[in-house]
């Protein structure tokens, strides 16, 4: 790729990228969120059409009009929210797009399928329903989407995000093999020691602009994380060590049902203090939805209770909870936490609404409303272009900000974060933390949860691991010991 | 009363149910929610009689086709193009049908009998189609790709199908499909009057939900409907149970039994996770 | 500029157009005609507002529905039980009182036909527009049996309840060459009282968010379920008045075949109000004064089919300019 650009509308999200991949090889293309990956991986795919630019595949000019041109010519993607259809079978989603006529012979199809799949060590239920699959299997489906379609450069975009250490592994075992078969492999990611330990070259960007391509053999994670951020990285504030106070979530012997029946949560126990930031790791899926949602009070508990500041509220509802002082950062702001179309204003009393600061009696007091809405986007400097504007109008970190200054600022006593950096770059993750972190030193618990075992490492007091929803926790003085959480993330009970 | 003359009445209320049914499948399991069976079927009544008196009956038959696959192509337009809310798309398709038929038709007069054809020829389809797309929903690329698009258009889109085609073909197949239920609804009774369908637009969409958007399912939750109509037309006025009901109370105990459906186990059945999203 | 807007409504008009050019009336005539039958003098004005009131009460039971994000597709039926109830039980005690009981025991009899179909929504995903339409139509049966047998008015050959004596009846609020009902006043009044809760009170600001985003309310703590119930019962209560009035205000007895379609047309009414309960008022008005007009083109016999045409497009462009999704950059 060459001198790739491009724009919607006034902002450049690409300029003047350049970009070569040698046939054969495991390439890693890095930085922060917003530099420009995704969008990079989009035009070669085909998906955007560059504004400027070209693409050469094997030394011949391409353009492709659309993605199936591209798979045409060999070039697949696998996206990071994974391109697998719910409800049709693995098989049915294997050979989606590519059925080969217009009539499926199906026992034909498994076979082909199932030789896939055998030469790549994988094993699948083929008339299983896809909804079923776990992140890894998904992940493995879509690779083997890539070979169905017999592509030879093959694009994956944090394809590790849902995979637990044990599992990356093995899909870094299985992309080394494409590669010695010839195939391309180019990877779309963020996290520094697979590029280092698994990867042949890399591409940093910034800011939509290509600033380095380093053969990983001839350079270090730190230069990597430098060039990632344009400066030199700041060193984490060590926490000071503190005393908790009383507990102010106390969860005993809790079960939960998750949808389809099974126990999602065993038998958990967890305290959090005031003044102690808790982080849950885990694999995605291992329950800690479940303990949010009970600790929300959206689902009932089969057995046990949950306690916040002393008080039994098992049973109680979310609004009493709210009452309590519970604030919530939620998983998916999108559907959890905001209503697009309404303005600014509106959506800051959301979950609020019942606060006394914001009423009188039954009434919405207006006007503190209005002074509350300003704070709310003045904590974390979300950009806007007004207040009464809907809340759509905003970018997806800046709604991630609004969402996390609305719990922080309106007196919580438990903070619940799932994924609260979710969308931010490091310096927004950075504030949003130390935001927390404030809030307990003023006598709060935070529980958060979170996918990136290293930004909890960084953030949080101490550490519990959710494995099949059971709850762990590591050995006394290992609280945050990066290998030890990490076993208890993958191990078997 | 279960005899060879029930058992015609039966099958002849219900293949129009069927064939309605059957369209909104197309549509519904493409991810287009569609409450305008009904105008479908109205607008298809009203040409088909037009047309056929004019002309003749298979024209008349293509016509009314025609015209329901027009109104089709209408709540593609409003729902995939204009990102109209579907239910409201429906009912304006719905007023529009009911608005045009009566103009049409009042324009229209129509003096004797129209030519028609046989009903063998609807209720065969009719009774073979619900099967014919349960294959075609499994076996195919068409088929596949309309389900993966109802289910999750987002990520078909990913894999290079384009949900607004899809759906296209998914409504068309809708038009041929409340196109003929409208026709057969002429041929029954010989004559187009002002909201003919009465409701059973509506009724073949519960019948699809009750089905759990599967076409066999669907089929005998039809037929379940048509043997309540047609006991009504064999029982009214006769004493059953020692009483005389009124005929009203055998009207309503379709809609009965469905709200009952609802209310009950049926209520829960997993609808396509994609319906009225682009 | 919007282009694709643009081309929808020249659609509609080139339809609207198309069809009359089948008649005998030019568009231009018909235009004028039905200026007339509406607006063209006090006694077409007083028309088009009775037209109005019935639509603009029921506008408010659809407005309040949707604003929880529920479409109660079931005013028509809820209208029906709460005018017959109306009609029976004020015709047992005459007077203000009975017209007092009338709208109260209608508004119960609309909440209570609308119940169903909100206990199916809330606790068993059963699509409330198929359950309503469902009890509409028992709606419709059951009155049409009710009205022609037993309550039937003495001598018996045509099913309707007997008439509300005068002191039952709802009398005019203005009087003179344009005649306003009482019944419009209540409407008004509604409106405002609906518009106000939604905007200014914590219980209309849930509602709204369930009707917005209904996980989001949960996370919020807003039992969705509990918000659907009440806001169904509350829209079947509206209607259940909207029926209760024109018996009072207007028809003075409840007969077979009572509504001409006054819950559907109130479907696009408040499709066509947009945000605000305050745009319910305009929307019955313009749906009032078409229905009002439509009945002059007969004259021309251009069959009354056109006005639900010129209707049905009206509300699909409505929809268009603001129910459009807003297409996000990924």
């Amino acid at each position: 790729m060459t001198g790739v650009s491009k724009r919607f509308g006034s902002v450049v999200a690409l300029d003047q990228v350049s970009l070569t991949v040698e046939k054969g090889t495991l390439h890693a293309v890095v930085g922060e969120n917003g530099a420009g990956k995704t969008t990079l991986m989009r035009v070669l795919y085909g998906a955007w059409k560059p504004d400027e630019g070209t693409i050469q595949i094997e030394g011949k000019e391409r353009s492709f009009a659309n993605s199936h041109e591209a798979m045409l010519a060999g070039v697949g993607m696998v996206s990071q929210h994974y391109g697998i259809v719910p409800e049709p079978t693995n098989l049915q989603n294997l050979i989606l797009g590519a059925e080969g006529g217009a009539i499926i012979d199906l026992a034909e199809a498994e076979q082909r399928a199932s030789s896939i799949a055998k030469k790549m060590g994988f094993a699948f239920d083929w008339h299983a329903e896809a909804s079923r699959l776990s992140p890894a299997g998904a992940q493995k489906l879509e690779i083997l989407k890539l070979l169905w379609k017999d592509s030879e450069v093959m694009i994956l975009d944090e394809p590790t995000a849902m995979l637990s250490p044990a599992d990356s592994d093995a899909l870094f075992g299985s992309l080394r093999q494409l590669v010695d078969e010839g195939r391309t492999v180019i990877l779309v990611t963020h996290r520094l020691p697979e590029v280092m330990e698994h990867c042949r070259r890399v591409t940093v960007l910034r800011n939509g602009k290509a600033v380095a391509d380093r053969e990983v053999g001839e350079t270090t994670s730190q230069e990597l994380a430098q060039l990632i951020v344009g400066g030199a990285m700041v060193a984490p504030e060590p926490s000071p060590a503190r005393e908790p106070g009383p507990p102010m979530l106390d969860v005993s012997s809790l079960t939960v049902r998750g949808a389809k029946g099974h126990e999602a949560l065993k038998d958990v126990d967890l305290t959090v203090r005031a003044g102690e930031v808790v982080g849950i790791a885990g694999v995605d899926g291992s329950g800690q939805r479940e303990l949010y949602h009970a600790i929300v009070g959206i689902v009932d508990p089969e057995s046990g209770t949950v306690g916040m500041g002393g008080a039994d509220v098992t049973g109680r509802s979310t609004a009493d909870r709210l009452d309590g002082g519970l604030r919530i950062i939620p998983e998916d702001r999108h559907a959890e936490g905001v209503v697009e179309e309404w303005s600014l204003v509106e959506n800051s009393s959301l979950g609020l609404q019942r606060w006394a600061p914001l009423r009188k009696g039954r009434m919405i007091d207006t006007k503190r409303r209005s002074e509350w809405a300003q704070r709310v986007v003045d904590r974390f400097k979300t950009r806007h272009g007004g207040l009464g504007l809907p809340l759509s109008s905003l970018s997806g970190g800046n709604q991630q900000r609004f969402v996390a200054a609305r719990a922080l600022e309106s007196q919580p006593r438990l903070i619940i974060a799932f994924q609260p950096a979710r969308g931010l770059d490091i310096l927004g993750t950075a504030d949003i933390y130390r935001a927390i972190r404030q809030r307990c030193d003023e006598g709060a618990g935070a529980l958060i949860v979170s996918f990136d075992l290293d930004e909890l490492l960084e953030h949080c007091d101490r550490l519990v691991v959710m494995n099949s929803g059971s709850l762990r926790r590591p050995p006394e003085g290992r609280e945050k010991d990066r290998d030890a959480i990490g076993r208890l993330m993958v191990s078997a009970s | 009363m279960l005899s060879l003359s029930f058992a015609l009445v039966v099958i002849v209320v219900t293949a129009p149910l069927i064939l309605a049914a059957m369209g909104g499948y197309t549509s519904e399991r493409g991810g287009v929610i569609n409450i305008a069976l009904e105008g479908k079927m109205l607008a298809a009544a009203c040409l088909t009689a037009i047309v056929s008196h004019q002309v003749n009956a298979p024209a008349g038959v293509l016509a009314g086709i025609a015209a329901a696959i027009v109104l089709s192509l209408v709540l593609w337009l409003m729902t995939q193009h204009f990102f109209i809310d579907h239910v409201i798309s429906g009912m304006a398709i719905n007023a529009l049908a009911a608005g045009g038929t009566n103009f049409l038709f009042g324009r229209y007069r129509q003096s004797d009998e129209i030519p028609q054809l046989p009903l063998a020829f609807y209720t065969v389809t009719a009774f073979v189609l619900p099967f014919a797309l349960w294959l075609y929903a499994g076996r195919t690329r068409g088929g596949l790709r309309l389900i993966s698009v109802g289910s999750d258009p987002e990520k078909s889109r990913l894999m290079g199908i384009e949900p607004i085609f899809v759906r296209m073909g998914g409504l068309v197949a809708t038009g041929v499909f409340t196109g003929l239920a409208g026709a057969m609804l002429v041929t029954d009774t010989g004559r187009f009057s002002d909201n003919m369908t009465a409701g059973r637009g509506y009724i073949a969409l519960a019948a699809l939900i009750i089905g759990g958007w599967r076409p066999v399912p669907a089929f005998l939750a039809c037929l379940l409907f048509g043997a309540f109509t047609a006991l009504r037309i064999e029982l009214v006025g006769s004493n059953v149970f020692g009483a005389n009901l009124p005929s009203q109370f055998w009207s309503m105990l379709p809609y009965i039994v469905t709200i009952i459906a609802l209310a009950g186990f049926l209520g829960r059945s997993r609808s396509p996770a994609g319906l009225g999203k682009h | 500029m919007n282009w694709k807007l643009v081309a929808l409504i020249f659609a509609a008009l080139a339809i609207v157009a198309g069809s009359l050019m089948l008649t005998k009336a030019t568009p231009m005539t018909a235009a004028t005609e039905m200026f007339k039958g509406s607006l063209g003098s006090p006694r077409a004005i007083s028309g088009s507002i009775r037209e109005m009131t019935p639509l603009l009460i029921a506008g408010l039971a659809v407005f309040i529905a949707l604003r929880a994000g529920l479409f109660n597709i079931g005013v028509e039926g809820q209208l029906l039980v709460g005018a017959f109830t109306c009609a029976v039980v004020a015709l047992r005690a005459p007077g203000p009182t009975g017209a007092m009981l009338g709208a109260v025991s209608g508004m119960a009899a609309g909440a209570l036909w609308a119940y169903p179909a909100g206990l199916i929504k809330a606790y068993r995903n059963g699509h409330e527009v198929i359950t309503t339409i469902m009890l509409n139509n028992i709606a419709g049966y059951l009155t049409s049996y009710l009205v022609a047998g037993p309550f039937i008015a003495p001598p018996g050959d045509y099913p309707a309840t007997a008439t509300l004596g005068e002191a039952t009846r709802l009398g005019n609020f203005l009087e003179g060459p344009v005649a306003v009902n009482w019944a419009i006043p209540i409407g008004l009044l509604a409106t405002a009282g609906l518009a106000l809760w939604l905007r200014y009170t914590v219980s209309g600001y849930e509602l709204l968010a369930v009707g917005a985003n209904p996980t989001a309310a949960r996370f919020s703590g807003v039992d969705p379920a509990r918000v659907v119930v009440r806001s169904m019962l509350a829209s079947g209560a509206i209607a259940g008045l909207a029926g209760a009035l024109q018996v009072l205000a207007y028809e003075h007895r409840f007969y077979a075949d009572f509504s001409p379609g006054y819950g559907f047309d109130a479907l696009g009414v408040a499709l066509l109000a947009g945000g605000s309960a305050f745009g319910v008022i305009p929307s019955a008005f313009v749906f009032g004064a078409l229905s009002r007009g439509g009945i002059r083109l007969a004259i021309y016999e251009v069959p009354k089919g056109i006005v639900g045409v010129i209707l049905g497009l009206m509300i699909l462009i409505a929809a268009a300019i603001r129910y459009r999704k807003v297409k996000t950059v990924a």
